[in-house]
């Protein structure tokens, strides 16, 4: 089943007289299930596109239909309560708020919901446990090494579980033994909870555990050898 | 306006930067002071010059004399005035003042003849301490009002020297006539014969006459009948004879009111100021939140709370030090001998309280607007 489909998909900036392109014209479909990764050079609209998918940024035109809904047509607001239940975002450099703990974090999108301080609290405690930290909720992000506060971030976005996750660039800023326990949790996530996963990363190692690899180059999807391709869509 | 369950990521902000909360507040309860100080005293301006509809009291004092020093009458006007039809009681008042300059601490001795006092004025006052019975038995004793006496620290007991005047306390009262809250009352000769050397004159009589519709006309009538005499009167009632005694203190309240409106504007400048900086410092926070599905508007009103916080912790702090200030002092306005109540009404401090929040909220309006209107994505690359 197609959870995401991208068609003709183009996000423009206008910097005075000059219009910026990162994306063009994109067509892409996103199984369900499925864990994508995204590859390209600096600029080529790797994050422009992760952000038109998270809705937190609308394309300039082109459709983006995910679950049967074309979210580019909704108010800010109605994107803002559709995130809250599709969307689990998590950040090259974990953007964590640093004046709440960890456990506080990840209780963050519950403050949404209609929840009980007690079932909030059930919430957070599964999903700390499932990324390994139950011993740090009342960590302060400070107190955590970056492999720690990445997990505070996994358990944050998928807390309120959301059918979609994106990750950009998840080990950019991590070690090589952090990155892999990141990397081993991420593809749990996708086999075991049944998410969808859309990673960009510049790593080929890191795309290895990915079950799809895209390039992207100038606002464009491309072949392993540069050339623009279809085999995006089904 | 927020649900609870938010308070505390409210809270943590505004605790995150504490000297930044703290110069805050401390400047936002500074300029709750000084408006809650400078509205108490206009209130109590109100209260001693605004007639109201049961009021009967004239105030006959000298002509064209607005001093206790000078306004000199022969006591023996009492017995004529009180034949004027409608006039219900005349007490002859000598009026000794230790400083009849505009001043907070003014010692005001005001002599009564024994059986008016005991007859007109005691039964209005609560005794607190001593006895007036105590005063009947003294030539010296003085009735002391509750606010001179513990601004001075006077107890039933003690003894004082003013205006080289030296009495005894015999008791010290309470009452609601805010002018007997701030005199010490003594015997009429007494006062006469220790400050005059002889008796038979007075400052002023006060005269209640029975209709208050009636009083221009009995006012008229008295000095009517004392117009020729060598010691002609100006005769008012006892409001309009505060407004016209303290007019220039009146006016410094006045003008002290827009110091005080001016201290709001600080308000609005501090809170605004202190959130304007929090949100810019926080714009990609308010990013994140946003990506976890806060809506804008939901953000924004979380700034504005804050500013609502920020507003109520100084005004909170302002208010309580100014009642504190107020009470310990007891603080009233004298000028001749009359006095001006400065009391902070529990009106007063929950009008202060909302104000503050009010302007807290209008203070974290516009960067609250601001914050939940910014385009989320391009707040990450901004850094
Ligand atoms: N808000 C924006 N305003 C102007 N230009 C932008 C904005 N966002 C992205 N761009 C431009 O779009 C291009 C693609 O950016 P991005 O999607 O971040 O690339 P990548 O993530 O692949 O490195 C870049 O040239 C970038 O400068
Ligand atoms: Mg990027």
């Amino acid at each position: 089943m197609v959870l995401i489909e991208c068609r003709k998909l183009t996000k423009e900036y206008r910097k005075g007289d000059m219009v910026i392109r990162p994306l063009d014209g994109l067509d892409l479909d996103v199984e369900a299930g499925e864990f994508l990764a995204l590859m390209g050079p600096s600029g080529s609209g790797k994050t422009t596109l992760l952000n038109l998918i998270a809705g937190i940024d609308s394309p300039t035109s082109g459709s983006l239909v995910i679950d049967g809904q074309d979210i580019s047509k909704l108010s800010r607001s109605a994107l803002a309560n559709w995130r809250a239940t599709y969307i689990g975002y998590i950040f090259q450099l974990y953007n964590l708020v640093p004046v709440l703990t960890a456990y506080e974090n990840v209780e963050l999108p519950l403050l949404l919901h209609k929840l009980s301080r007690k079932e909030r609290h059930e919430r957070v405690a599964t999903a700390l446990s499932l990324v390994g930290l139950a011993d740090r909720h009342d960590h302060y992000p400070r107190q955590l090494s970056g492999g720690q506060e990445q997990r505070v971030a996994i358990a944050r976005a998928i807390v309120a579980d959301p059918k979609i996750l994106v990750a950009d660039e998840p080990t950019g800023d991590l070690d090589k033994a952090s990155a892999l326990a990141i990397m081993q949790l991420l593809q749990r996530l996708v086999r075991d909870l049944g998410k969808t996963l859309i990673m960009v990363t510049h790593d080929p190692n890191t795309a290895e555990f990915a079950s799809r690899t895209l390039h992207l180059d100038k606002g464009r999807l491309v072949d392993q050898s540069g050339h623009a391709t279809m085999e995006a869509v089904r | 306006m927020i649900a609870p369950k938010f308070m505390p990521l409210i809270v943590k902000q505004i605790v995150r930067n504490r000297t930044r909360t703290f110069l805050t507040v401390a400047g936002v309860a500074t300029a709750m002071f000084l408006f809650i100080a400078v509205q108490a005293m206009h209130r109590g301006v109100m209260i001693t010059t605004q007639q109201n509809a049961e009021d009967n009291l004239l105030i006959v004092y000298r002509q064209d004399r607005y001093c206790p020093f000078t306004s000199q009458l022969p006591q023996y006007y009492q017995q004529r005035i009180t034949e004027i039809p409608g006039v219900v009681s005349v007490i002859p008042m000598r009026i000794i003042v230790n400083n009849c300059r505009t001043s907070l601490d003014v010692v005001t001795f005001r002599g009564v003849p024994d059986d008016d006092f005991l007859k007109h004025m005691a039964p209005t006052m609560d005794v607190i301490d001593g006895s007036i019975a105590e005063w009947e038995r003294r030539s010296d004793a003085a009735i002391v009002g509750e606010t001179l006496a513990r601004r001075r620290g006077f107890k039933a007991g003690d003894s004082f020297d003013a205006a080289g005047v030296r009495v005894y306390v015999a008791g010290i009262v309470r009452s609601d006539e805010p002018q007997d809250q701030n005199v010490a009352y003594v015997k009429l000769d007494f006062l006469q014969q220790t400050v005059d050397r002889k008796l038979g004159t007075v400052t002023q009589f006060n005269v209640r006459v029975d209709d208050p519709k009636r009083m221009n006309e009995i006012a008229a009538a008295i000095d009517e009948m004392f117009a020729t005499s060598e010691f002609p009167t100006a005769t008012r009632s006892d409001k309009a004879f505060m407004a016209q005694a303290a007019d220039e203190m009146i006016e410094l309240v006045s003008f002290a009111r827009y110091v005080g409106w001016a201290s709001l504007a600080a308000v609005l400048a501090l809170v605004g100021n202190a959130i304007v900086l929090s949100v810019q410092e926080r714009i990609k926070e308010h990013a994140i939140l946003q990506t976890l599905g806060f809506r804008g508007g939901l953000v924004g009103r979380l700034v504005v709370t804050e500013g609502l916080m920020l507003g109520l912790l100084g005004g909170a702090v302002g208010t309580v030090a100014a009642v504190l200030v107020v009470e310990w002092g007891q603080f009233s306005l004298s000028m001749d001998g009359l006095s001006i109540p400065i009391e902070v009404s529990s009106q007063l401090v929950i009008a202060g309280l909302l104000i503050s929040m009010t302007l807290g909220v209008i203070g974290g309006l516009i960067p609250g607007w601001q914050a939940s209107r910014r385009p989320i994505a391009g707040c990450f690359r901004a850094v």
